[in-house]
This record gives structure tokens, C-alpha cells and sequence, in this order.
């Protein structure tokens, strides 16, 4: 389960989980019996049965569909409806061989499609599980104007792992819940920096809700990386933080 | 140039058209791709290794199967949906083949327990319609959604912005829900286990 390292209205610090709130299965199948039925993963061709190779073969794509009437080029007879289970992702090269060294670059595309930069890739760490714990920023902005000016694209929920961290979040939950506010959360020590939950994985900007009801709170982290705007009016992606802070109520 | 579809609600007895424009967020602020090359800097492709350890997997080289409770190979069409609780689950129509009524009003906190993954524009011509003073007023509606019809709808949100602009979201709700003290998350990894079986070498007499 990820964690989180986040300071609460007074300083204090600790490491608390996150849990995934995300669309758990919806629809299960039954068979003719009323039993559960399961999905499974099965191979049907071999990259070297695929349509590529296959034309590589005959010569040219043109002359495939012979192939294909003569003969059952295009099965692997000892491999098709194999079960698959713990595939990997590999890179190939063009003789379709493993390879085992690759230099990776990242090509920064416009809107229209052109390319602005090609630079090597970058793996950015993930900074919510760091030595410097997240700030309480003190940015707090209405549920109201959040709703109005993000798109929230995913969250994660804050678990407390023992007593004293039941009480540390169920406070910052009440502290937020009285506010009627969600409060802006940073990465680094100027907490200006947009969340990386994992290793690679894209930044986001966080808002921290809390609720309670009676003894029990919900802590929840959204995470927006685009606003509600139409898109003329669309702000360069560096200045989502300054539109946050521009509604920002020091409640 | 953005694809514009246009789709029908209904509020309050009125009828109201709207025409959907799609923000991508890719067109809003551009989009990166990876560039892998190889030793000799001649492009990679990406595949999938089978767990065998030789068997190589392109682009559509996989398919995906049912198996019923024996393990035995089901055809799809024999299989019956149903939802969590076991209920048949009642196909949906597409939302564009009839008005969506709008008769769901929802909180703040209901919007935001979903999470939104497409965003549409509505653009409409009429500035004076009940809905629109509706919206205006701080209203966000709630209703199920299905661009083709299938099993399942998403679920469709509809509010306005801080520019009066009015927008469709398209989202699943998520599991949110309140924890108590008791709810503590299992923390025990396997290395807290290993030293738990430690833990029970030691006997009362040691004391």
C-alpha cells in the first residue's frame, strides 16, 4: 500500500497509508450453473506469426493473402491458446530480437502536434514519500470554487496506521471540514512542486478534503492536472498552481 | 478542429440541446512520447514477453477468454452479467438515442467522490432556459451516461464554471468512505511476520 509523509496544521509529521478509491469490478458473469466465470488472457499469435512478419516472409504484404490460402502460416500450432499470466514488456528490434541495453528519449510534442524538445528521458522519484514530509500549506480554497475551476481525475484516500495516527488525521480532517475548504497540497520544501505518487508516474496537483462523521473521518487527496475551462482559454500547464493560488482564501 | 456531436436533456419538462466539444488535454498543453532506441540507435518496438521466457507477443497477439467455475472454455454469449449482488444487470441505451433527463441534484461531496476522465464543452445558443439559471446558481446534476449503450452507464455530471461556461463530465464513483479507529489498514509486512515467528520462540520460563 503507498504511504504519505504529511505535516498537519501544526507541524507535526508522520507517514500514514493511501489507499486506491478507484471503480472497483462492476460486473461479474455468471455461467449456466450460476457460477462465477473468470476472464483469461490467451496468446494468439507469435510475433513471428504476425501480419509483419508473415509479409516479410512472402516478399511483400500483397502476396500474404496466398500464404494464407495455401497453407496456416499465421498459427503457431504448439503455442495459440496459450494461457498467459506473468507477461513482461520487452523492447525489440527490428529483427525482432530482445534487447537488452536501450537509450530512452522523451519527445515534447506542441498541441498542433510539432515537436518542441527531445531530451533524455527523465524517471522523476515520487516526492509524497520522502524525508521532507508535505507541508500544511495553508492554501485553502472552497469546495465550491475547487469543483468550479479543477477536473479531478483521481484520488487517494488517507488511512491512519495505529491510534496516534487516527488521531492526526482525523484533526486535519476537522480542521478541513470546518473550513468547508480543500487545502492546497505541494511537494519539496516549498511545497510549490506537483505531487509524483510514483516513481515515473505523471504530476499532479493535490487538494486535501476532509470529513467527519461522528468518531470516523475521510481524508481524501484529489489530484487534478487540468482545469475546467474551455479550451481557448486554457492556461500554459506551469500556471495551474498560480490559478490555485489566485483563489486561494486564507480561511 | 474539434468534433462537435450534439446532445439532448431534459429539465423540468423543457427540453434543451446542446452541442458537446471535447477538451482534450493533450490539444490544451501538448503531450510527450518515448523515443527507445537500441546500441546502434536503430528504433525499438515494444513487446510482450510470455512468462515462458522466449515467446515474443506483438500488437494484437493476444485475446481475451472465459472460463466457467470448472475451467472449462465459455463462449461470451453464454455467460449471464450481473452486478455485485449477484442482480441481472438491465442493458442501457445509448444517452443519444432519447433525452437524458435531468431530475438528480447532487452535493459537492457527491461530485467529488467521482473521479472524471473526459471532459465535453456544452455550447448552446439560448442564454435564458430554467437549466442554465439553474446551473447558475451553483447546481450540479447527476445522470447516467452511455455513448454506445452497453451493460453499464457511466456516470454523467453537469455544472457550470466560474466563467459561466457550462461543462459535461463523464466519471465512475469512487469507493470513499468514512474509517474509524478500528479500520486501521493492515501494516504487518512480511519481514514484521518473519519476526513474529521469532517472537514466538521465547516461552514464559525465559522470564
Amino acid at each position: 500500500m503507498p504511504q504519505i509523509n504529511i505535516c498537519n496544521s501544526v507541524g507535526r509529521d508522520a507517514v500514514v497509508n493511501m489507499e486506491s478509491v478507484s471503480t472497483p469490478l462492476r460486473v461479474r458473469w455468471l455461467d449456466s450453473k450460476n457460477r462465477q466465470a473468470r476472464n483469461i488472457r490467451v496468446l494468439k499469435s507469435t510475433i513471428q506469426h504476425d501480419a509483419e512478419a508473415l509479409a516479410e516472409k512472402a516478399g511483400e504484404m500483397r502476396s500474404v493473402g496466398q500464404t494464407l490460402v495455401d497453407g496456416d502460416p499465421e498459427i503457431n500450432l504448439e503455442m495459440v491458446g496459450y494461457l498467459l499470466s506473468g507477461t513482461s514488456r520487452v523492447f525489440v528490434d527490428k529483427q525482432k530480437k530482445l534487447v537488452h541495453r536501450i537509450q530512452q528519449f522523451e519527445v515534447i510534442k506542441n498541441p498542433d502536434g510539432s515537436t518542441r524538445e527531445r531530451r533524455p528521458r527523465e524517471i522523476t522519484p515520487q516526492n509524497v514519500t520522502t524525508d521532507i514530509p508535505l507541508q500544511w500549506t495553508e492554501k485553502f480554497i472552497k469546495k465550491a470554487d475547487v469543483v468550479r475551476k479543477f477536473v479531478i481525475a483521481n484520488k487517494m484516500q488517507l488511512m491512519h496506521i495505529n491510534g496516534l495516527t487516527y488521531d492526526f488525521l482525523f484533526g486535519m480532517a476537522k480542521d478541513l471540514e470546518e473550513k468547508q475548504s480543500m487545502m492546497l497540497l505541494g511537494g519539496g520544501v516549498k511545497a510549490n512542486e506537483p505531487l509524483i505518487l510514483r516513481r515515473g508516474n505523471s504530476p499532479f496537483r493535490g487538494f486535501l478534503e476532509g470529513r467527519t462523521q461522528g468518531e470516523k473521518y475521510c481524508l481524501i487527496l484529489h489530484l487534478s492536472n487540468l482545469e475546467l475551462r474551455s479550451p481557448e482559454k486554457q492556461k500554459p500547464e506551469d500556471d495551474l498552481e498560480d490559478a490555485a493560488n489566485g483563489s486561494k482564501d486564507k480561511a | 478542429m474539434a468534433r462537435t456531436r450534439s446532445i439532448e436533456f431534459e429539465f423540468a419538462g423543457t427540453p434543451i440541446t446542446f452541442n458537446m466539444i471535447k477538451v482534450d488535454r493533450n490539444k490544451l498543453y501538448g503531450y510527450k512520447i518515448l523515443d527507445v532506441l537500441d546500441e546502434n540507435d536503430d528504433p525499438c518496438e515494444l513487446t510482450t514477453l510470455a512468462d515462458d521466457g522466449k515467446t515474443l507477443i506483438g500488437k494484437g497477439g493476444t485475446g481475451i477468454g472465459y472460463l466457467d467455475a470448472d475451467g472449462n472454455w465459455s463462449d461470451k454469449s453464454q455467460l449471464k452479467p450481473v452486478d455485485l449482488e449477484g442482480k441481472p444487470i438491465e442493458p442501457v441505451l445509448s444517452s443519444f438515442s432519447a433525452p437524458i433527463e435531468l431530475a438528480t441534484e447532487i452535493s459537492i461531496e457527491d461530485y467529488l467522490d467521482h473521479n472524471i476522465r473526459l471532459i465535453y464543452q456544452l455550447e448552446i445558443d439560448e442564454t435564458s432556459h430554467p437549466l442554465i439559471d439553474k446551473l447558475k446558481s451553483g447546481s450540479i446534476f447527476l445522470f447516467d451516461y452511455s455513448f454506445r449503450g452497453g451493460l453499464e452507464a457511466d456516470a454523467g455530471i453537469m455544472l457550470i464554471n466560474d466563467e459561466d461556461e457550462i461543462f459535461f463530465l463523464v466519471g465512475d464513483k469512487t469507493s470513499v468512505s468514512f474509517k474509524g479507529l478500528q479500520q486501521s489498514a493492515p501494516v504487518a509486512t512480511e519481514e514484521d511476520e518473519a519476526t513474529g515467528d521469532d517472537a514466538g520462540l521465547m516461552d514464559f520460563g525465559m522470564i
